[in-house]
């Protein structure tokens, strides 16, 4: 784990510092005005970008170690700091578009696998084909436009964390990604329906329903699982476009104004952040397995 | 009954989505429509906001103090860029051109009460030279001093645009003593003399209050709510649906549903920037014929007009019509003529020998490499409608696409046939920096920003006078000089220059664009009733 991080660290620093362009004169340039050489010397050697690219690194790390993970070239504060302000925002966002997820694609799956080739199967994967290919800031602005502007039931500007705010970002990640997992959850499922055991189970002349919840779906729920952590780290991640036609106030557009920015500190305090959040969900996940699978718990004890 | 309980699973998961619209809808039904709250003392602006605090010396986040009607300069730009007083009453310059004198103004309050004295604002200016080293690149001090209310600066070398830059928001006046007693500007806000003061400050959202010590009239707004929307969408439709009163920059796409609107109002103005291709004179465009034969082919008219909506107004002279700097007497002896185009580029010997439509001269063909960035929407275009327009004329234009981070070398190293920018030709509301610039003879590199080899000694002579020419009128003519030189001389492609605009509910008043794009919120914007 600790290999990881590192590794990550260095190849953002290396991929930044050779990248074009400087923090320097972006920082100067911003207004687009006009800056002199000498001043740009300056601000360079204070910003400690005149030194070798082993040494910044190497301070970078010296104090990352100590949890200070310097101050951000563009905001002028601490990166910790900056994180944390998008973070609530992103969280909260990323917890409300799983629970969406959760709730319209698996029942929408099953739906989908039982009934096979029928009617209703081809509606459920007409709208989530619909649902995949639709750009999501589009959606996001179509659901802006019916609800904000011509209902008027939902804020479309609250440029801050609110209850009635984070109904459409939300329900916008909710449909691409669950038209996208509704898909995930029919092929998982149908895959078990055709095996042996399922076969097995309806010769013994148990119900379907009980073949279902009782043997199926156990059995379905640990490569979902694994998609399900990709989505959260995705999520955790900050989705800039979204965040950027919601005004919602997360860590993604910050990111990306980082790198237009060349604030290498805060790239980096993202790059890290964003490693971490994917180990945790894999370990996580790594961890869940054991719990729901009884195989892997008897080889984990054996 | 197969599938009885997968289908009452369905139901249940079914009912429970409609039940979470549902409380969302009736919790979303109280969603305000605001032309209400303007009359309620409360005014709500979207903007998009690029500062991550309010400390005025940090980076370019001063612009935001002074558009957020919080902070206030010594000076200030009026409608046409001239500089009027703000906090400074009057000032007067020494016979020998090194002393200026600003009377501050008498009776002015910080918002937290503490009067306002020369000592101050010394204190001030000082503070932002400490702190921000782009301060030196407006002008350096010998000394500053504080005599009663006079605050005098001595300067090393005679600088007649001091008033000028005394008006760029990284000189906003901040209250030194209160930071002494242990405000933190960049976490609370700073103290200033403006309409408003800080009462919360995130990124995406300030909170304004009124300054109850304000000095010029009375301030209309109990409460000012910035909300900063990136998407110029999401920016349209929240001003659409009330739930802003005033937004800026609406984009082009969007413009037309709030124009001629019993609604809304629309204050458009070019801003002080121009859209310019540097021509490099070291390369196939030296010849001041196909200079001038690709200059009349490029039809700015269509450009600005047609291809980018009115939303750039077309381009001819290098100071946009927004300054008093003669836009409208500049004679452009290169305005479109495609016919005379074909015309130069016949006498200059270019003739398209081999038929593919391309002209060429000794084997060679003519062809120059146009290189842009794509940071603004607005590049790209120009650079394929000229594209374009050069095909008709016999020219091929080669388009190189690079990061906006190498722009400057390739400006300094004169890597280039064209190169485009979009840039600020005076923010000081003076030209001379931006012309000298670009176009100031390059003599082993002490004027590295021209690196296109253009040098005219008649050019130099107006600039050697200007540095040292105090007189306002007799400077304006200078400018305008310099300007009918350049363009003569083919110098560079003026392609454009971009409007900006504000537009608010007819339920305010007093509600302006200007084009130096410093002063958004002021204490004028106030309900119609």
């Amino acid at each position: 784990m600790l290999v990881t991080v590192i590794g990550v660290s260095f190849l953002t620093f290396c991929l930044t510092y050779l990248a074009p362009g400087d923090p320097a004169l972006m920082l100067l340039e911003a207004g687009d005005t006009i800056v002199s050489q000498e001043t740009i010397e300056k601000t360079r050697k204070e910003m400690g970008l005149d030194k070798p690219f082993l040494v910044q690194y190497g301070n970078w790390v010296a104090g990352a170690v100590q949890g200070d993970m310097g101050m951000s070239y563009s905001a002028k504060k601490p990166v910790t700091e900056k994180l944390a302000e998008g973070f609530a925002g992103t969280l909260l966002l990323a917890g409300v578009t799983v629970v969406l997820i959760l709730l319209i694609s698996i029942p929408l799956g099953i739906f989908s696998a039982v009934h096979q080739n029928k009617l209703a199967d081809y509606l459920v994967r007409i709208f989530s084909f619909i649902g995949v290919s639709m750009p999501s800031f589009w959606i996001g602005l179509i659901l802006l436009y019916i609800f904000g502007l011509k209902l008027g039931l939902f804020p479309i500007a609250s440029a801050s964390v609110t209850a009635k705010g984070i109904v459409l970002p939300a329900v916008t990640l909710a449909i691409y990604q669950s038209a996208k997992y509704t898909r995930q959850v029919r092929t998982v499922i149908l895959e078990e329906l055709h095996q042996d055991y399922v076969t097995g189970a309806r010769a013994r002349g148990l119900s379907e329903g009980t073949i279902l919840w009782k043997h199926v779906l156990p059995n379905a729920v640990l490569p979902l699982i694994t998609l399900l952590g990709m989505s959260v780290g995705w999520l955790l991640g900050g989705v800039a476009v979204i965040e950027m036609v919601f005004s919602w106030p997360g860590i993604g557009n910050m990111a990306v104004r980082a790198i237009t920015m060349r604030d290498y500190p805060l790239i980096e305090g993202f790059v890290l952040w964003i490693s971490i959040v994917y180990m945790l969900i894999n370990f996580a996940v790594d961890i869940s397995y054991s719990y729901l699978d009884p195989k892997l718990r008897k080889g984990v004890r054996a | 009954m197969r599938f009885f309980r997968v289908k009452k699973l369905f139901k249940a998961m079914a009912v429970g989505v409609c039940g979470i619209l549902a409380a969302g809808i009736i919790a979303g039904c109280g969603s305000d429509s605001s032309s209400e709250g303007v009359n309620n003392g409360v005014l709500k602006v979207g903007v998009t906001n690029f500062a991550d605090t309010l400390e005025p010396t940090q980076n370019f986040f001063g612009w935001v103090v002074m558009r957020y009607g919080l902070g206030e300069c010594l000076t200030k730009f009026d409608a046409k860029m001239n500089i009027q007083p703000w906090l400074a009453e009057s000032w007067s310059i020494s016979d020998d051109h090194l002393t200026w004198t600003f009377k501050i103004r008498e009776g002015v309050k910080f918002s937290n009460g503490n009067p306002l004295t020369a000592e101050g604002v010394k204190a001030s200016i000082e503070r932002a030279f400490a702190k921000n080293n782009r301060a030196a690149t407006f002008f350096e001090y010998e000394s500053i001093t504080a005599e009663g209310q006079n605050l005098i600066i001595r300067t090393k070398k005679p600088l007649p645009n001091m008033p000028g830059y005394l008006a760029d928001p990284l000189f906003i006046i901040v209250d030194t003593k209160a930071e002494a007693e242990g405000r933190d500007f960049s976490k609370e806000g700073p103290i200033c003399t403006g309409p408003y003061m800080v009462k919360s400050f995130v990124k995406e959202k300030s909170v304004m209050e009124r300054n109850p010590n304000y000095w010029d009239g009375e301030v209309p707004f109990e409460t000012v709510e910035i909300p900063s929307i990136d998407d110029p969408n999401t920016r349209a439709m929240s001003l659409q649906s009330g739930e802003v009163d005033v937004a800026v920059n609406i984009a082009a796409g969007d413009i037309d549903l709030f124009k001629n609107n019993d609604r809304f109002d629309l204050d458009e103005i070019s801003s002080l920037r121009v859209v310019v291709a540097r021509i490099n004179q070291k390369g196939l465009l030296g010849d001041a014929k196909v200079r001038a034969a690709f200059i009349q082919g490029c039809d700015r008219e269509t450009y600005n007009n047609v291809l980018l909506k009115g939303t750039f107004l077309p381009g001819s002279a290098p100071i946009p019509p927004s300054l008093d700097y003669g836009f409208d007497q500049l004679k452009d002896p290169n305005s479109y003529n495609p016919d005379n185009a074909k015309k130069l580029l016949d006498e200059a010997g270019w003739k398209d020998t081999d038929g593919d439509g391309i002209r060429d001269k000794d084997g060679r063909p003519l062809r120059v490499e146009f290189i842009v960035y794509n940071g603004r929407a607005e590049l790209p275009l120009y650079a394929e409608a000229v594209q374009a327009d050069m095909k008709k004329i016999g020219i091929d234009v080669v388009i190189k696409n690079v990061d906006y981070n190498l722009l400057d070398q390739i400006g300094i190293k004169g890597e280039y046939d064209l190169l485009i920018s979009n840039i600020t030709t005076a923010n000081t509301g003076d030209p001379e920096i931006f012309l000298n610039w670009y176009w100031r003879t390059n003599v082993n590199g002490d004027n590295p920003q021209n690196g296109s080899g253009y040098s005219n000694p008649e050019l130099d002579a107006v600039f050697a006078r200007l540095a040292t020419e105090f007189d306002k009128e007799q400077r304006r003519q200078l400018i305008i000089q310099a300007q009918q030189i350049i363009m003569n001389d083919g110098a560079a492609l003026f392609l454009g220059y971009p409007v900006t605009n504000i537009i608010s509910s007819k339920a305010l008043k007093g509600v302006h664009m200007f084009p130096s794009d410093y002063y958004w919120i002021t204490h004028e914007i106030a309900p119609a009733k």
